[in-house]
């Protein structure tokens, strides 16, 4: 009888601190803020920058000293390119260079004067390209235009029979949002929980002389306390993380292969291993503006260790394991699997397992921390009574 | 409006001097915090490229010639081959699980039907959900497709009594020489970490501006600060923000030092150019955050502001995807964040080597920044006296 009361008030102190948590997320401007209107609005943003995927058309300066007709051909195969577009014709490299001083070129093509002499007699042309560098783009396409005209036969011949397709798995536009911003979706849930749960924490123990739990009746067991407050977030992020990972692709028209229960399925250990994270980070930090100051640098080093943008295989070691002790890592690993690639369940089991993991070594740790938070609270009351 | 004076700012730049050197928090953000990205950045990069990227072999062919285009395949830096597969499908789920971001496919009868002249079909597949990794492994797999219609050619033709280099120039007419300007290395550690590290160091600038007014409303010591700059808002705020610009610029430099000296990345024009470069990014981000917390005159939307800001910096800067394929709107709005002028300065000035007549515009524009404050002062000052903290 006495441990059925005991879990029932234990249920329903649970239940309290889940709406004085809620009720405080919502009440505190700073919170709600990270809560709601970040999670909102910032994928949006990223959205818009992104949105158009890719350049198109980066405009090329020729300098051509062949002027032959043949030139001329090689030089319209490459504007016919979707990637490139010839800007002008210089007489000079001089000319060629200050077009992309200006910023009005990324890219010189000279074509030498023995071009067309040495193709009819049947000898490879060799052609300079020079490409601007303030954008791996814009390299990117006026090589790969400039290449595709050059194997694009310019004079009749007995073709090889190998032919070769390359395919863009996953990402057939290689667009740069459909790269990215899945990446971005992850990241600020668990970048807004960390701020917004450690504000409250800090917060909490300016309001209370230091302390970690208040001083009222209903905070009087370890296991409710972190199930409530962590109830409450759980309560305020499952509307959002439908709104980041499911809406947000979709305004977007980012690929989006997987099932919506799939994506859900996932985000669960996902959110409940960003929520015990943060909550046990929170325990860590003093003063309500200090999370901002820390933490927000912290979001670029996360992006990167999660292997999306730098190849997994290639990020050093010590890195990597750091790494695995991030929700994020592995949220947007199996995100991004799951949303782009077409993965199941059944191929991130790796990361699934993994969050599974952390939110259970998170949770236990902040369930230490809290206890002796608790304890240590229970004999400075006593010490104050007698 | 009380005067200001030289004395008052020295003063008000005591007091602060001392504040910046007793709190653990501006310990953290001006130095700790930027010689953590460093180490992080630079030593996450330091391949420049990355090499030995996995991928997948499906060779249904298994004969002499699709085991020597496995091989030269493998022999690219950026490549490896980690895996052989006898059908499709299996290279498949190992590209779901994410264990190699490429798949090459030499069809079975390949080099028989090739050398008979029938059309035969080599595949590669990229996973472009990873753009770096799908990019690089697409440059060398496309490479070793064309080296293979050569190969093929040049057994045909050798046959009919072709010299080599008629064959080579029948498979490749135009050889493109590729020269890229200033980082001819491709090097990713010198494209992103150049100004990576510096907008991390200008978010912490203005973070630490927003923060260090807006703390001194909430632990009640604005009067005292005020009194430093005898009550002259000008006064005031220069004395506060005068050290942590020497602090910050000193911590650049010290970043200059590592980049530019011991990791040797490439300046084809001057170093003091650069550093003014620096030091402008520095003070315009101050600029904007005494305009954020003269705006929003609480600590934590202040910082709030700040911190969205400075996020959003890095990708409207437009060095990773550039600004000219935004939409014309965000085109615009990428003049208001500094990074993007400090991006357009180091590609003068540092990549690139322009004269200074290109460049003069941006320079003009970060000091444009410190017009910002001067909008916000009164508000300011009126907010710092009399508006208490919320929290």
């Amino acid at each position: 009888m006495k441990s059925l009361r005991k879990i029932s008030t234990g249920i329903s102190n649970s239940f309290t601190i889940w709406s004085k948590e809620l009720k405080r997320a919502c009440g505190d401007i700073g919170v709600f803020l990270f809560f709601v209107v970040v999670p909102v609005v910032y994928p949006i943003l990223y959205g818009i920058i992104y949105n158009t995927e890719g350049i198109h058309e980066v405009p090329l300066i020729v300098v051509d000293e062949s002027h032959s007709s043949l030139a001329r051909t090689f030089v319209r195969k490459i504007d016919a390119t979707a990637d490139v577009q010839v800007y002008a014709y210089a007489t000079s490299m001089e000319e060629a260079r200050a077009a992309i001083d200006n910023k009005e070129a990324y890219g010189i093509l000279r074509i030498p004067a023995d071009f067309s002499w040495k193709i009819n007699r049947g000898e490879q042309a060799t052609v300079a390209l020079y490409e601007d560098m303030s954008g791996l783009l814009f390299y990117k396409a006026v090589l790969l235009a400039t290449t595709e005209a050059s194997l694009d036969g310019l004079v009749a011949c007995d073709a090889s029979p190998v032919h070769y397709e390359a395919v863009a798995q996953y990402n057939p536009k290689s667009g740069f949002a459909s790269f990215l911003l899945p990446a971005i979706l992850i990241l600020v849930i668990q970048q807004t929980l960390l701020l917004g749960i450690s504000m409250l924490a800090t917060t909490t123990r300016e309001k209370n002389q230091g302390r970690l739990i208040p001083p009222e009746i209903c905070y009087s067991g370890t296991f409710r306390i972190v199930f409530g407050k962590a109830l409450a977030y759980l309560t305020v992020y499952i509307p959002m993380t439908i709104w980041a990972l499911i809406i947000v692709p979709y305004i977007f028209q980012l690929p989006q292969s997987a099932h919506y229960a799939t994506i859900l399925l996932f985000a669960l250990p996902y959110l409940l291993a960003c929520i015990a994270f943060a909550m046990l980070i929170s325990t860590f930090i003093r003063g309500r503006e200090t999370p901002m100051m820390i933490l927000v640098f912290t979001s670029l080093i996360f992006l990167f260790i999660s292997g999306i943008s730098w190849p997994q295989s290639a990020i050093p070691a010590f890195w990597k394991y750091l790494g695995y002790a991030l929700p994020s890592t592995f949220g947007i690993q199996g995100f991004v699997k799951i949303n782009s690639m077409e993965a199941t369940l059944n191929e991130v089991t790796f990361e699934y397992r993994m969050l599974w993991l952390q939110a259970g070594i998170y949770w236990l740790a902040t369930c230490l921390i809290y206890g002796w938070n608790l304890g240590r609270n229970k004999l400075s009351n006593e010490s104050t009574i007698t | 409006m009380p005067k200001i004076s030289l004395h008052s700012i020295l003063q008000a730049a005591n007091r602060e001097t001392a504040r910046l050197l007793h709190g653990r928090i501006y310990w953290f953000c001006i130095l700790i915090a930027p010689v953590i990205t460093w180490i992080f950045f630079l030593s996450m990069m330091c391949q420049g490229l990355p090499t030995d990227l996995p991928v997948a072999l499906v060779d249904l062919d298994n004969s002499s010639v699709s085991r020597e285009l496995a091989r030269q395949l493998d022999a690219f830096e950026g490549t490896q081959i980690v895996a052989h597969y006898g059908d499709f499908g299996e290279a498949r789920k190992e590209m779901q699980e994410g264990k190699v971001y490429g798949i090459f496919f030499i069809p079975r009868h390949f080099s028989a039907d090739a050398t008979a002249g029938k059309q035969t079909v080599l595949s590669f597949y990229t996973n472009n959900s990873y753009l770096i990794a799908g990019s690089l492994l697409f440059k060398d797999m496309k490479t070793t497709a064309t080296l293979a219609s050569g190969y093929v050619l040049l057994k045909t033709g050798l046959a009919h009594g072709q010299t080599e280099a008629q064959i080579r120039a029948k498979i490749q007419p135009v050889v493109i020489d590729s020269n890229p300007i200033g980082n001819p290395w491709l090097n990713y550690s010198v494209y992103l970490n150049n100004l990576i590290l510096p907008g991390i160091l200008a978010l912490l600038v203005m973070c630490v501006t927003v923060y260090s007014i807006g703390i001194e409303i909430k632990e009640k010591t604005v009067k005292e600060w005020l009194a430093a700059g005898r009550f002259s808002i000008t006064g005031s705020i220069l004395g506060k923000l005068i050290p942590q610009t020497i602090f910050f610029f000193l911590v650049g430099l010290l970043l200059f030092v590592v980049l530019y000296l011991g990791m040797q990345f490439p300046v084809n024009g001057s170093l003091m150019r650069m550093a003014a470069a620096l030091f402008c990014l520095i003070i315009a981000s101050q600029a904007l955050g005494v305009f954020m917390i003269g705006c929003f005159p609480t600590l934590r939307l202040g910082l709030s502001f700040a911190c969205i800001w400075g996020m959003l910096s890095f990708s409207i800067a437009g060095f990773s995807f550039p600004v000219n394929a935004m939409y014309p709107p965000v085109q615009a709005l990428s003049n208001l964040f500094p990074l993007r002028h400090y991006f357009l300065l180091y590609v003068d000035q540092a990549l690139n080597g322009r004269d200074l007549f290109y460049s003069w515009t941006h320079y003009i524009a970060l000091l444009g920044f410190l017009l910002l404050p001067l909008l916000v002062l009164r508000h300011l000052k009126w907010s710092l006296l009399h508006v208490p903290y919320q929290p």
